[in-house]
């Protein structure tokens, strides 16, 4: 029988069978369940958010029922907390495995597999069809925390050498502005340029699901496994969809993971024939705008400054009462980006 | 009836399938299956028919299959349709 893992004594039983199997036990999931022999544990899984992880099953036991009964108690934990689609992260020789669940293969990494129950990325897709324009299109994706001169001049500047250039905005909810704001403003401050589409990434460009060390600055190979699945997820399945070859980036004199990004970039993506362009930022007073700088100088309420650091439409935001609201969290706390 | 909450039943072991049901103003039915190429028209052939029975015309139900026969289709649905309304 399935149980939930509560007790701190049950989570140490947990850990140890995720740690026989040369897998690291995380900390941050909504549930974690497992399944007991006697006093003994013969399996566990978790899951965080809508992702499964950490599914683990004592040798001994895998060739019954066991995996069958705990997916179908995290797809129900899942469902009833809303989420249709799940991903799994697992070695490539289990892959085959999940699949027989009904899970699909997104990317196949030689060192790691993601699958996705529930068609979510077809269903992301669909949704934004009418948006599909054909051409040689690009992207970009961007966070935008919150938008600046320089994310204007890098979509102006991409925009001028394709045909429809699609802004991915990071969906993930990870930044003092929230993704409703992010959105706003880039949309607000892209209004004029007309062959510029403005769309969210949902889960499948660095989200938590994708590039959960992102956000996190962990150890480096994790780092770059992650990021290449990002983009392979981004070159085999969204770039087609929407004719893209080209993709853009700014570059980066400041933060060592969006820098590593960039040069993995370059690579995985050529295997899907997208060129990777490298545009110079635009820089002000002989520095380079960054969102980073934007922030510093909102906390010190340095409106001066950031009328040159930020269009029209952010300042106006950052002078309205949410934008004060959101000084003050800022102050609260600190962060990259 | 109508379906008036989220429901699930039914369970991912093999030659089951997981029947989930939520509220939505028009009728849509997903079909994931490890025999989708075979016989995904026989299952959706299937639930229409338990759907038709219960009157009910709108709701998003979504089927994660295993193989199931005929005749744990028709209960699985059932079960998630008694939970899913009143």
């Amino acid at each position: 029988m399935v149980v939930t893992l509560f007790t701190e004594k049950e989570h140490q039983l947990a850990r140890a069978l995720v740690e026989s199997h040369g897998l690291r036990f995380e900390q941050n999931f909504d549930v974690l369940l497992g399944i007991f022999d006697g006093n003994d544990l013969i399996a566990t899984g978790a899951r965080d958010r809508n992702v499964f992880k950490m599914l683990c099953i004592r040798s001994d036991f895998q060739s019954g029922s066991v995996l069958g009964e705990l997916l179908t108690e995290l797809l129900n934990s899942g469902a009833y907390s809303g989420y249709q689609s799940f991903f799994i992260f697992t070695r490539p020789e289990h892959s085959r495995s999940f699949q027989q669940f009904n899970f699909t293969p997104l990317v196949n990494h030689h060192k790691v597999c993601l699958l996705e129950s529930g068609n979510g990325l077809k269903k992301y897709l669909q949704r934004h069809q009418e948006l599909v324009k054909p051409g040689n299109n690009g992207a970009v994706v961007v966070n935008c925390n919150p938008f600046t001169l320089g994310h204007r001049y890098l979509i102006e500047a991409a925009a001028a050498q394709v045909d429809q250039l699609y802004v991915f905005v990071v969906r993930e909810d990870r930044s003092i502005f929230p993704f409703e704001v992010r959105y706003r403003l880039v949309r607000e401050g892209t209004a004029d340029l007309p062959n510029v589409t403005i769309l969210d990434t949902s889960d499948y460009a660095v989200s938590n699901v994708t590039f959960p060390s992102y956000f996190l600055k962990a150890d480096d190979d994790l780092q770059s496994m992650q990021m290449e699945i990002d983009l392979v997820l981004f070159g085999k399945h969204i770039a087609p969809f929407f004719h893209i070859n080209k993709r853009f980036i700014g570059t980066e004199p400041y933060c060592r993971t969006t820098r590593i990004y960039s040069d993995t970039m370059h690579r995985v993506l050529a295997s899907f024939n997208i060129e990777t362009v490298q545009l110079e930022r635009k820089t002000s007073k002989e520095q380079a705008i960054s969102a980073f700088r934007v922030r510093e100088a909102l906390k010190k309420e340095a409106f001066e400054t950031l009328t040159n650091l930020v269009p029209e439409t952010t300042l106006n935001f950052l002078r309205s009462e949410e934008g004060r609201a959101l000084r003050a969290k800022l102050l609260d706390y600190q962060r990259r980006h | 009836m109508q379906i008036k909450r989220k429901a699930q039943a039914g369970t991912m072991q093999s030659s089951d399938l997981m029947v989930f049901l939520e509220p939505a103003d028009d009728l849509s039915i997903e079909i994931e299956s490890t025999v989708k190429k075979q016989f995904e028209h026989l299952i959706r052939q299937q639930i229409e028919t338990v759907l038709a029975r219960h009157q009910i015309g709108s709701g998003h139900i979504r089927i994660s299959d295993r193989g199931a026969l005929d005749y744990a289709i028709v209960a699985r649905l059932e079960t998630g349709i008694k939970r899913a309304c009143d």
